[in-house]
């Protein structure tokens, strides 16, 4: 078998460096959609959404992450990813991230009238509580735990 | 010697003394802890965020122009310069605030050939800068003790931004005071605006790291190494969507990430010093006291045998 090639990952967020490793490959949700960065991919600089993020090791297990929002820089083999928010999916308590979901849309209904800051603040919310249950379900699904 | 009462009096002044800054100290001490565990938390994002925006700093855009963005684009005439300033709100805090004034002083002094420049500070203590050297402040802003959001940043950010890229100002600096532990701390001037690898190495600083030039040295190096061989353009990187696009949300985010490490920084570095010039405080005034005391001691014995001599001298009178 050839040797496997591999990548350097590191993602922090401003609170702290969530996880620095090397890996196989790397999806993120990037502004334009989903990327998938493998090995000796071209430099580049993109905008991160809110969504989940995938990683693949090198014993090829994989690991999932919530993000929300951030920056991805792919260097000469080493992806840095500069998250607003990020969680890894065992660290997430579901049951929590789906009752601040509904926390925010109930706000979001009953105000009617609010500026658009706070509305975009909200938003940003349900993107992000949205985007850590949807973590723990690919989670789940790749554990086979339920 | 003195009276017995004076000095009794001096003990109990310099005792009160002793305990004010006793309790400075362990203020300062609590106050220290946070701040140093705001400033590590950040620290990692910041320099890499650094990192990456000096990595593209000299990225050309193909159509024959220097840089990606306004942002990045060094002007060939430097007129005005702004520097940003963060100073302490309040004193008590050793060679605090001097050592940062006169770091920003002497580097403009050194390098500064243009238009006098402006200020723009953060803490109270900083307005000594038009006191003493007689520089214009353009804004002051106040100073949590505590520093906990990137919101605080958000207003001086904005202004120095604005003022950039509106001409007011072709270089944005920064003058802090880097926290490197608790005995240790080192004023820096850094450059915020426009973000350029090519500009002198003392101004470059990667937050956090004890280095003379205060750098990741090595990654300087490299980068130096790699722009004087090959004409710059060596990362060529592809944007999603574009660059203009990315590096419009990007650009300011990160000079945000930056100030308020910096402001991080030296909130640290100011409650260290706080807390070392109140432990040498304390320290000085136990001195004080242990001298004085065997001074009253001295003087209280002096007394005593004073009057044992007067008596028996009495004495010794009658009994002739």
């Amino acid at each position: 078998m050839p040797e496997q090639k591999t990548i350097k990952f590191e993602i922090v967020t401003p609170e702290r460096i969530v996880m620095k490793e090397q890996v196989v490959q790397v999806s993120v949700p990037t502004k334009q959609g989903e990327i998938t960065v493998l090995p000796s991919h071209i430099p580049l600089v993109a905008g991160l959404m809110s969504g989940v993020i995938e990683i693949v090791k090198e014993d090829g297990n994989s690991e999932i992450m919530s993000v929300s929002g951030g920056f991805i820089e792919v260097s000469k083999n080493k992806v840095v990813i500069l998250a607003d928010t990020a969680e890894r999916a065992e660290e997430i308590d579901m049951a929590k991230a789906e009752e601040a979901r509904e926390r925010a849309k109930k706000t979001i209904k009953e105000l009617r009238h609010f500026d658009r800051e706070r509305f975009a603040n909200i938003n940003a919310l349900i993107a992000k509580e949205m985007a850590r249950s949807r973590a723990v379900k690919r989670w789940k699904k790749i554990k086979k735990v339920d | 010697m003195a009276n017995t009462r004076d000095i009794q009096n001096r003990i109990k002044s310099i005792s009160n003394t002793k305990k004010i800054t006793k309790a400075m100290e362990m203020v300062a001490a609590s106050k220290m802890r946070r701040a140093i565990e705001a400033v590590l938390k950040t620290r990692t994002y910041a320099n890499l965020s650094w990192r990456i925006v000096l990595n593209l700093s000299q990225t050309g855009n193909g159509n024959g122009e220097q840089t990606l963005h306004p942002l990045l684009t060094k002007r060939d005439k430097v007129k005005k310069v702004g520097i940003i300033l963060i100073a302490s709100n309040r004193g008590l805090c050793g060679g605090f605030n001097s050592a940062i004034i006169n770091k920003a002083h002497n580097s403009i002094k050194k390098h500064a050939k243009q238009e006098k420049p402006e200020f723009i500070i953060i803490g109270k203590k900083g307005a000594i800068v038009k006191k003493y050297y007689d520089y214009d402040i353009a804004a002051e802003f106040p100073k949590a003790d505590i520093i906990s959001e990137i919101k605080e940043v958000l207003p001086i950010a904005k202004i120095v931004l604005n003022d950039y890229l509106s001409g007011k100002y072709d270089k944005i600096m920064v003058a802090y005071t880097d926290y490197v532990n608790a005995a240790k701390q080192i004023p820096r001037v850094k450059q915020l605006l426009p973000i350029d690898i090519t500009t002198q190495d003392e101004y470059l600083g990667i937050v956090g790291k004890d280095t003379r030039v205060g750098i990741d040295k090595e990654f300087i190096d490299k980068k130096k190494e790699k722009y004087s061989q090959n004409e710059k353009h060596i990362y060529e990187y592809t944007f999603e969507p574009n660059p203009r696009e990315v590096l419009d949300e990007m650009i300011p985010r990160l000079i945000e990430v930056q100030l308020f490490q910096a402001l991080l920084e030296s909130n640290a570095s100011e409650h260290s010093a706080r807390m070392a010039a109140m432990h040498q405080a304390t320290d000085a005034a136990k001195d004080m006291v242990d001298e004085l005391t065997l001074f009253y001691n001295k003087s209280r014995q002096a007394a005593i045998t004073n009057e044992i001599a007067e008596i028996s001298a009495g004495a010794n009178a009658l009994a002739e």
